[in-house]
């Protein structure tokens, strides 16, 4: 009889440490989430799409803009998936490219914008906040985080746009 | 004569497209705008080559009534027609919501509607003969010419005053930023918790049963030197594992959430939590290439040569990455 007791005392502690940990997570992230998401999605729909897709449709002829402020802006305000949809502005050539930026920027983004791509958080919340038990701040990461996706989706654009080019040489 | 007409939703709208064809019997659009008739009914009238009528003003039977036009915040009209029967079309981006939610349905409802999101398909297939309507605009109430008059006297003659447009533009405001919280809300039901529920439970169980002391002995030395992320990038972004590993970004999350722990307790040195974040992600949106590049509007040639393009510069670019984000941690903790 103690062995059973024992036995189910053990398998709901199983649980009550991951309620433990969702409980956490609950309130400790997401009533920051809503207002910043609500604000950041409100101020997207007074600016609406259609101002930023006419900005969008001259800078993809510059190839340091294309590969990061278009996928930026594309993933600020379309958020993952539509922010593919950008590649139509782009040439032909280039989309492959552009599609390289913007899917590699969609995680970067949510250390400082997370209504980007709120379904995918914890590949930044899931660090951010062992980092955080651990006492430390994550403010400087977000950023860092931010400003080396910008760079990284640089070089995958560049990159990719010519491995592309040579592909379709060699085909 | 009557035209088929297609609508389409707008930006940021839901539903639709709409394809309605007017009838002798059916043929208005029901503009209930806030008083006066909006451009929106007045081009969809047009184009179909029906009547727009204003619904503060008048009044018809359900079943004269084609379209009905609203610019409903998410409450109350653009549930109304849609639970009569009547094509409803909304100005505002409003997608399923309000207590009469189960009667939006995409086939007899569109939102966001803008006049350029109309079109024209075709002469409508039963044009009255003309003895008929002759016949009709004896004894019909009124004619669509008379109708259309009387319409556009009726506009003209009320420009909208300060405090009915300060009242509109107020309530287009307040009504974006409800939706905002709409859909912040329905993200976080149908997205967030799921994901944080699924994930707690696994950590809970890999905290509680001791497993987590195995992960902390075998992945933390890998993933606690730089040699080690690199490698976990090569891995992660091989051409044939990257399509496998990315959907839903579901295991670099998991990954994330189990260094998170290690960070947590000190296993792994927090510098390397920058170079981390790019290391579980070098396959970011790997098994994504075929259907963001047709997002993209690009030709299955490009399809075809720019997947394998994408995979194969993650393998160069995936540690590059990393090698960036370990110099750009440097003086950071």
């Amino acid at each position: 009889m103690e062995f059973v007791a024992k036995l189910a005392e053990g398998f709901m502690s199983l649980f009550s440490a991951g309620g433990e940990t969702f409980m956490g997570w609950v309130t400790g992230i997401i009533p920051t989430l809503v207002c910043l998401m609500t604000a950041v999605n409100s101020i997207i729909k007074l600016v609406g799409v259609e101002k930023v897709e006419n900005f969008a449709k001259k800078i993809t002829k510059f190839a340091v803009l294309r590969y990061t402020l278009l996928p930026l802006m594309a993933v600020f305000f379309l958020g993952n998936p539509m922010c593919y949809t950008f590649g139509r502005f782009c040439e032909e050539k280039y989309k492959p490219a552009y599609y390289d930026a913007a899917v590699s920027f969609v995680h970067p983004i949510t250390g400082l914008f997370p209504h980007a791509n709120a379904g995918e958080l914890f590949v930044w919340l899931g660090i951010a906040q062992g980092l955080q038990q651990a006492g430390l701040s994550t403010g400087g990461l977000a950023v860092r985080y931010f400003i080396v996706g910008l760079i990284v989706i640089l070089i995958r654009g560049l990159l990719t746009e010519r491995i592309y080019a040579s592909m379709i040489k060699n085909k | 004569m009557y035209n088929t007409i297609k609508i389409t939703a707008g930006d940021g709208g839901w539903g639709g497209p709409l394809t309605v064809t007017p009838t002798e019997k059916c043929h208005t659009v029901l503009s209930v705008t806030g008083g006066g008739i909006h451009p929106v009914a007045q081009a969809i009238a047009d184009m179909s080559g029906g009547v727009a009528v204003d619904g503060w003003k008048t009044t018809l039977p359900d079943d004269e009534i084609m379209v009905a036009v609203v610019d409903c915040g998410g409450t109350a009209r653009c549930g109304v027609y849609p639970k009569k029967g009547i094509f409803t079309v909304n100005l505002m981006p409003v997608g399923q919501s309000g207590p009469l939610a189960q009667f939006i349905t995409p086939e007899i409802y569109v939102s966001a509607v803008k006049e350029k999101d109309i079109e024209v398909l075709g002469e409508a297939a039963e044009v009255a003969a003309p003895a008929a309507a002759a016949a009709v605009a004896d004894k019909g109430p009124k004619t669509k010419e008379e109708a259309k008059a009387e319409i556009a006297a009726a506009n003209e003659g009320k420009k909208q005053g300060f405090v009915v447009r300060l009242g509109k533009g107020v309530g287009a405001v307040v009504s974006k930023f409800f939706q905002a919280g709409r859909d912040t809300i329905d993200m976080v039901i149908k997205n967030i918790l799921p994901f944080m529920a699924f994930t707690s439970t696994i950590l809970g169980i890999i905290s509680a049963s001791g497993l987590g002391n195995v992960i902390a002995n075998t992945i933390a030395p890998l993933a606690g030197s730089l040699p080690g992320m690199l490698v976990i990038c090569f891995i992660c972004s091989l051409p044939f594992l990257s399509p496998i590993l990315g959907p839903g970004a579901v295991i670099a999350q998991i990954v994330g959430t189990l260094l998170g722990a290690q960070f947590a307790v000190g296993a792994i040195p927090a510098q390397y939590a920058l170079p981390a974040l790019f290391a579980i992600d070098g396959q970011v949106g790997g098994d994504f290439v075929p259907v963001g590049l047709s997002l993209g509007e690009a030709e299955p040639e490009t399809i075809e040569y720019g997947v394998p393009a994408v995979l194969f510069s993650r393998m160069v670019t995936g540690p590059v990455a990393v090698l960036i984000a370990f110099a750009f941690s440097i003086g950071m903790y």
